[in-house]
């Protein structure tokens, strides 16, 4: 037994892994159990109490437009996420994300609005000293292409100097970066106070509205460009005039779709009206029964079992909706503006809803038009990032510059150049978040994204990233935005309790995966 | 037996070598403001050698491999490799003339793979540039093979440097300056906070490192057993100055005692202690 002790090797002592270990020793494990214990709980809960059904899908949660709405508030938390969670492999921390975002977003919705100037200040002593502004340059009409990109060089800016202050200083970037939160979040609300308030009155408002819906403007033959809705209420014979000019196969698609829509709605509101009418009988009968008024109970029966209602007819199809229903099915003629505020997967959603029948509300209509852009862009910035972390020198560069800077910078890594590239990536998905807010609403406020930082920096811890650095994935991120953007649609549902209590679940989350999260670490170490 | 092998050995390659060292100083000074850390060492390093660099605490060994490895500037003298004297300004310029230094704490990232930390730096990748897709295949490989060259048998490239015994570590780190072209290789103290059988492992793989024939080493270590082990040649160190040298072979045990105290007489210590 003991003959070939001298052959052992240390590495022996690592038993091969299986199939089934190689899976549950995944630090995503956990997370990925919890992410479905949440979606089993938005499933079941959302179903409404009068339906019995375990179709998670017939509930609110992941109804179509459950969905739309869900995915949109975790692919928004995502983006930033995903900044957050690279920094924080990197052994750093980004707590300025929230105030950028607000700055971001207040800073493309002036240049949108109002247009963007090159102004210097100089005094002046032309009767009495004061200050005078020398505009060098102004753009009016700014695209939202270029409105992102000004919007780019103030944040991309902010970002890299917290990053070379962070590196070059060897301060926390906590410190840093805390005074970074009030810096941005200070600098949005003085600007916008100062450019936003009427000649007549001396406090500005922190809100940009009365943005154009940059990304349903269309381009219409004859009339320009306008948006989608004046397109809609032009006048009638203008309409008609258009009429003429759809081809008649979009016409024959357009019109048999109507015809649908419209036999659905009608038979909706018969189905509304019956529920309606059959209701006080069905109270009726009851007390009948209770009361034991045996001849009331079969009249009454009787009067339900014949009860009927004429069914609704569907609404006619007129030329006017064609055209209607044609404006709306225009491509935008702003890519960019729709990129980031638009919706996608229109011509899926349209497909569910007809002929699949499930996109549909309880009026007969088609529920959810499509998913939000910022999913897609979600999406891709996921895979882009999870690629660059574990496949690329990058990546390998920055788990390096987390896990061991000293053994990184002796081996030649660039790390200051890693830290403060991540320090710009992480302004730049809240620019992006930003973006998406700002085509999507067409409003801007001062107080955008506040607290965003910390919750990016949760999704990142719950998801398996330890704050010293070194050591988390991607899709750890990916999993832990979805726990920490579903627990509260999750926590919404359940009945008879309170709708705070999700704070409450994901701060024992938060604590239960920073500690799960430091042993594995450790293991790894080889301190257990 | 074995040490008479390895006299030969020695012998074999003393006459078979020509005499030129792989790296030389002459006459190295180096101070830090009043104080003087190296008073003019000279040292010649050959290949295939074990170069042992003995000496007590505060002896200087730290100072010139330092100063060999380009972390300090030296203050005066010179430094020589391969016949051609060369000024350092910086590890880098240190590791690109080959002389790979392997510290203590042996620069490795515990938490990731042996592949990753074997290249750290020095990645494979298609294409140009920080975004080029790693080659991992071709990585695990290349870090399996010349693991296995100096004697470790990982059977697991993927495996976190976190999970390896120290001795395995020093190993990595080893055939990780010996791939990337070190001649010179520098172990400092590569024994000490291991136990017993990982340091005999480090002394096999240090043993085939000098079996490849081209590449020198210097070795630092307070270990004298382990000096004998595997040692050539000897320097040491006292107050920044070389207090003697000598082939292992012509070296008494007492000697090397002697002298890696600094000169001071061990004999008369066990007196002392034995009060």
């Amino acid at each position: 037994m003991n003959s070939n002790v001298k052959d052992r090797q240390e590495s022996d002592r690592v038993a091969p892994k299986g199939i089934f270990s190689a899976v549950f020793s995944r630090p995503e494990i956990g997370p990925i159990g919890v992410m479905l214990l949440l979606f089993g709980m938005l499933g079941y809960f959302s179903i409404p109490a009068a339906e019995a059904t375990w179709n998670p899908f017939a509930g609110e949660g992941f109804n179509a437009l459950g969905i739309r709405n869900n995915l949109r508030v975790i692919s928004q938390l995502g983006i930033i996420s995903l900044g957050a969670g690279l920094l924080i492999i990197a052994g750093e921390f980004d707590l300025s994300i929230g105030s950028m975002i607000g700055f971001a977003g207040a800073c493309m919705a002036m240049t949108l609005r109002w247009g963007f100037s090159i102004v210097i200040p100089y005094v002046s002593f032309d009767g009495g000293v004061h200050i005078e502004f020398l505009t060098l340059l102004h753009i009016d009409n700014v695209s939202p292409l270029g409105a992102i990109m000004i919007t780019l060089c103030f944040t991309l800016f902010f970002g890299w100097i917290q990053g070379f202050i962070v590196v070059k200083s060897g301060l926390p970037s906590f410190i840093v970066t805390l005074g970074g939160l009030f810096f941005l979040r200070g600098l949005t609300e003085v600007s916008l106070r100062a450019f936003n308030h009427r000649a007549d009155q001396a406090a500005g408002s922190t809100t940009v509205t009365n943005i154009p819906d940059i990304k349903n403007i269309i381009q219409l033959p004859g009339y320009g460009e306008l948006e989608r809705e004046a397109a809609k209420s032009l006048p009638e014979s203008d309409l008609l005039a258009i009429f003429q000019t759809i081809p008649a196969e979009t016409v024959a698609i357009i019109s048999e779709r109507l015809t649908y829509t419209y036999e659905r709605v009608a038979s909706a509101k018969t189905g509304i009206m019956e529920a309606k009418g059959v209701k006080p009988l069905e109270r009726a009968l009851e007390n009948a029964i209770e009361s034991g008024n045996e001849n009331m109970v079969a009249t009454i029966r009787d009067k339900i079992a014949t009860f009927n209602i004429d069914p609704v007819t569907p609404k006619s199809l007129t030329d006017l909706d064609i055209v209607r229903s044609y404006i709306d099915s225009i491509p935008t003629i702003n890519q960019v503006a729709n990129f980031f505020g638009g919706d996608i997967l229109e011509p899926l959603f349209s497909w569910l809803y007809y002929p699949i029948d499930w996109n549909v509300n309880n009026f007969g209509n088609q529920f959810a038009p499509g998913l939000y852009s910022c999913v897609m862009i979600w999406v891709i910035l996921s895979f882009v990032c999870y690629i660059v972390l574990s496949r690329t020198q990058a990546g390998n560069w920055i788990y390096s510059t987390g896990g061991n800077l000293n053994a990184a910078k002796a081996n030649g890594v660039p790390t200051d150049k890693v830290k403060v590239s991540l320090f710009v990536f992480s302004a730049l998905c809240a620019t992006i978040f930003a973006a998406c807010q700002v085509f999507e609403v067409n409003t801007s406020d001062a107080a955008k994204g506040n607290l965003k930082e910390l919750e990016a920096i949760a999704a990142a811890v719950i998801g398996g990233l330890v704050m010293t650095g070194g050591f988390g994935t991607v899709v750890g991120i990916i999993v832990g935005t979805f726990i920490f953007g579903v627990a509260r649609e999750a926590f919404f549902y359940i009945p008879g309790i309170d709708g705070s209590f999700y704070r409450v679940f994901l701060g024992l989350v938060i604590i239960s995966s920073a500690l799960l999260n430091e042993n594995i670490r450790k293991r790894i170490m080889g301190n257990i | 037996m074995r040490i008479y092998a390895n006299e030969l050995w020695v012998i074999f390659k003393m006459g078979k070598m020509e005499n030129q060292p792989l790296i030389a100083t002459e006459n190295l000074v180096k101070k830090f403001g009043a104080f003087t850390a190296l008073n003019g060492v000279s040292m010649e390093i050959f290949p295939g050698e074990v170069h042992a660099l003995l000496g007590d605490n505060g002896a200087g060994k730290s100072t010139l491999i330092k100063t060999l490895s380009g972390v300090h500037p030296a203050t005066s003298g010179r430094i020589i490799v391969e016949g051609r004297e060369v000024q350092f300004n910086s590890p880098r310029d240190a590791s690109n003339t080959g002389i790979g230094t392997v510290y203590q704490d042996l620069a490795l990232n515990a938490l990731t793979s042996v592949t990753r930390n074997f290249f750290l730096g020095r990645e494979l990748v298609f294409g140009k540039g920080a975004f080029g897709l790693l080659k991992m295949k071709e990585m695990h490989e290349i870090a399996v093979a010349e693991m296995s060259k100096i004697g470790i048998n990982i059977s697991d490239p993927e495996q976190a440097v976190g999970t390896m015994s120290g001795g395995q570590r020093q190993t990595l780190a080893i055939a990780r300056a010996i791939y990337f072209g070190a001649k010179v290789l520098i172990l400092d103290e590569p024994t000490s906070a291991l136990g017993q059988r990982q340091q005999m492992e480090v002394l096999k793989t240090i043993r085939r490192v000098q079996q490849l024939g081209n590449i020198a080493i210097i070795l630092i270590t307070h270990n004298e057993i382990h000096a004998r082990l595997v040692a050539d040649r000897f320097t040491f160190l006292s107050l920044g100055e070389v207090i003697g040298r000598g082939l292992s072979k012509d070296l008494e045990g007492d000697d090397i005692k002697r002298l890696m105290a600094g000169g001071a007489e061990i004999g008369d210590l066990a007196k002392e202690l034995a009060i």
